[in-house]
């Protein structure tokens, strides 16, 4: 599963790591809101300067640079065919505005899921006002999403090895069987649940008060998304 | 079909982010009144259950494959509202984790696929699910939620200014409408094999209120047709061109919205759309009106 790579990032012990989570979910609204306003005519400095951004913060987090921008490039499939579709239609300013805008965006998110563990980054999220019941939701999807999808993998490579190539049925009786097996495996999960005394809350790793250089990094990531949103109008 | 960030326009986005805040604020609230706290691990389980199931090939001849998108089964088994918060932490985790669909975009890919989505699959299993007509409304639940993401998806993309020229948009639409029809066939086959192991797992249809879902359903249809009708005259108005009493009408019918448009209001899309949903919320105000002059005769004569 290499998506348990971000599981292994987000550990780290960086600065840009030992932020609140909410800092950096703040600063990455108003970075996203900034490059989202952005006109085609200021777009290439504002993207250079977020280039900036994304790169500075790998490097202060100790990210694997390649690796990190490689895993952002998953947007560019599908901006790149709308990108091709607009170009051909009279529009290369938008093509080439599609494709940086998305590309940027997603390595934003990605530089701040990177540095922020799933439990930080739920409580931030839940303390900024998501509601309890989704933030609950998503922490088990989370949670069971590795184990139910290997689950699925060994399904799959028992009924290859048994049938080779199944058929429609057979495929539809594996996502039956799989149901089944997600039913008993929540009833299990609510019996411990019973017995350690109720549903456990998302609990941070990082149970610090929101403090100075929180405050300081919200002010800096704001004022430079404002100037960013400013400087770029022609 | 998730959207990416930088392809939508910032009023698009921000008006579909608040109301999907609201959405989510007002099904969680329900979903957490009315859910006893075991459901909260079935829940996520089943989120985690539609992102595996994934990766369960069908194949579908031709040589290519497809795979559950999961919609139209999540609400059978777990009821609209938590299918709908269901939907939400998935693509949260998809925008969050995977890089699948934006942040900014969320609250749009939320309101087509968990809020959208979710209705255009209740309606037809609340209506027909209990009757002759089951396998019909399981492939039309499953099928439908596709086709209408699939077209507020074009929809809002057309709307941020995106050119999609006619034989693009055909295609993608083809593409679409192959798509629903194969997750309509995977669900019904999934639906029958989950009945033969336990018939309660599939929810019978319960005769909830289907007023926000009706509405939700309304007010899509509405602003989708609006975005993409045709600047052309219609019919019966090229007919009238064509007799010479174009103007004379004009004249007749001096209509409260002339042409259908709203003039003196600077969007385009706002200026052809905003009618159409005055024209829903008006014609709902009168039945709703009317059905409660009706009860209340009723009652009356009763």
């Amino acid at each position: 599963m290499h998506h348990v790579v971000l599981e292994r990032w987000s550990r780290g012990a960086s600065a840009l790591h030992r932020l609140d989570a909410r800092a950096k979910l703040i600063a990455l609204f108003a970075l996203l809101v900034a490059l989202s306003l952005t006109p085609p005519a200021g777009l290439l400095r504002a993207a250079a300067f977020l280039l900036a951004v994304v790169l500075s913060g790998l490097v202060c987090a100790r990210l694997p640079l390649t690796q990190l921008l490689l895993r952002a490039a998953v947007v560019l499939p599908f901006s790149a065919s709308v990108a091709l579709v607009s170009w051909f239609a009279g529009d290369p300013s938008r093509a080439i505005s599609l494709l940086l805008k998305s590309y940027l965006s997603a390595s934003l998110v990605l530089l701040v899921v990177a540095t922020t563990p799933m439990p930080d980054l739920l409580t931030g999220l839940k303390r900024l006002g998501l509601p309890a019941v989704l933030t609950l939701v998503i922490q088990f999807v989370y949670r069971y999403l590795f184990v139910i999808s290997e689950q699925a993998q060994h399904m799959r490579l028992a009924s290859a090895a048994r049938l080779g190539a199944g058929g429609f049925r057979i495929s539809a009786g594996a996502v039956a069987v799989l149901f089944a097996r997600s039913l008993a495996r929540a009833e299990h999960i609510h019996w411990a649940m019973l017995a350690r005394c109720g549903v456990s809350t998302p609990r941070p790793l990082l149970a610090r008060p929101f403090g100075p250089p929180d405050v300081l990094f919200t002010v800096c990531a704001v004022a430079a998304a404002a100037a960013l949103a400013i400087l770029s109008r022609p | 079909m998730h959207i990416p960030d930088g392809f939508l326009s910032t009023p698009v986005w921000a008006a579909l982010d608040a109301t999907s805040v609201v959405g989510v604020a007002w099904l969680s609230r329900g979903a957490s009144r009315t859910l006893e706290e075991s459901r909260i691990p079935l829940l996520g389980v089943m989120g985690a259950f539609v992102f595996a199931a994934q990766m369960i090939n069908f194949p579908v001849g031709v040589g290519t494959s497809g795979h559950l998108l999961g919609c139209g089964l999540l609400t059978f088994t777990l009821g609209p509202a938590a299918a709908a918060v269901v939907m939400t932490a998935i693509l949260a985790i998809q925008a969050l984790v995977f890089q699948d669909g934006g942040l900014l975009a969320l609250g749009a890919n939320v309101f087509n696929m968990a809020i959208a989505g979710v209705a255009a699959a209740w309606l037809p299993w609340r209506y027909l699910g209990a009757g002759r007509f089951r396998r019909l409304a399981v492939f039309a639940g499953a099928a439908l939620p596709v086709l209408v993401a699939a077209a507020l998806v074009l929809a809002q993309l057309r709307l941020s200014g995106v050119p999609l020229p006619g034989p693009i948009l055909g295609v993608s639409l083809v593409l679409f409408l192959a798509s629903a029809l194969v997750e309509g066939a995977i669900t019904v086959a999934v639906v029958t094999a989950l009945e033969k192991m336990h018939p309660r797992w599939v929810q019978a249809p319960r005769h909830g209120s289907a007023l926000p879902a009706l509405a939700v359903t309304a007010l899509v249809l509405a602003g989708v047709v609006a975005i993409f009708a045709s600047p052309l005259p219609d019919g019966l108005e090229k007919l009238a061109e064509q007799v010479g009493i174009a103007d004379r009408a004009q004249s007749l019918l001096n209509a409260p919205l002339p042409d259908y448009e709203f003039h003196g209001v600077d969007s385009d899309w706002l200026r052809r759309s905003a009618p159409g949903l005055a024209g829903v919320v008006l014609t709902a105000c009168v039945a709703f009106l009317l059905g409660r002059i009706l009860v209340r005769q009723r009652q009356g004569g009763a």
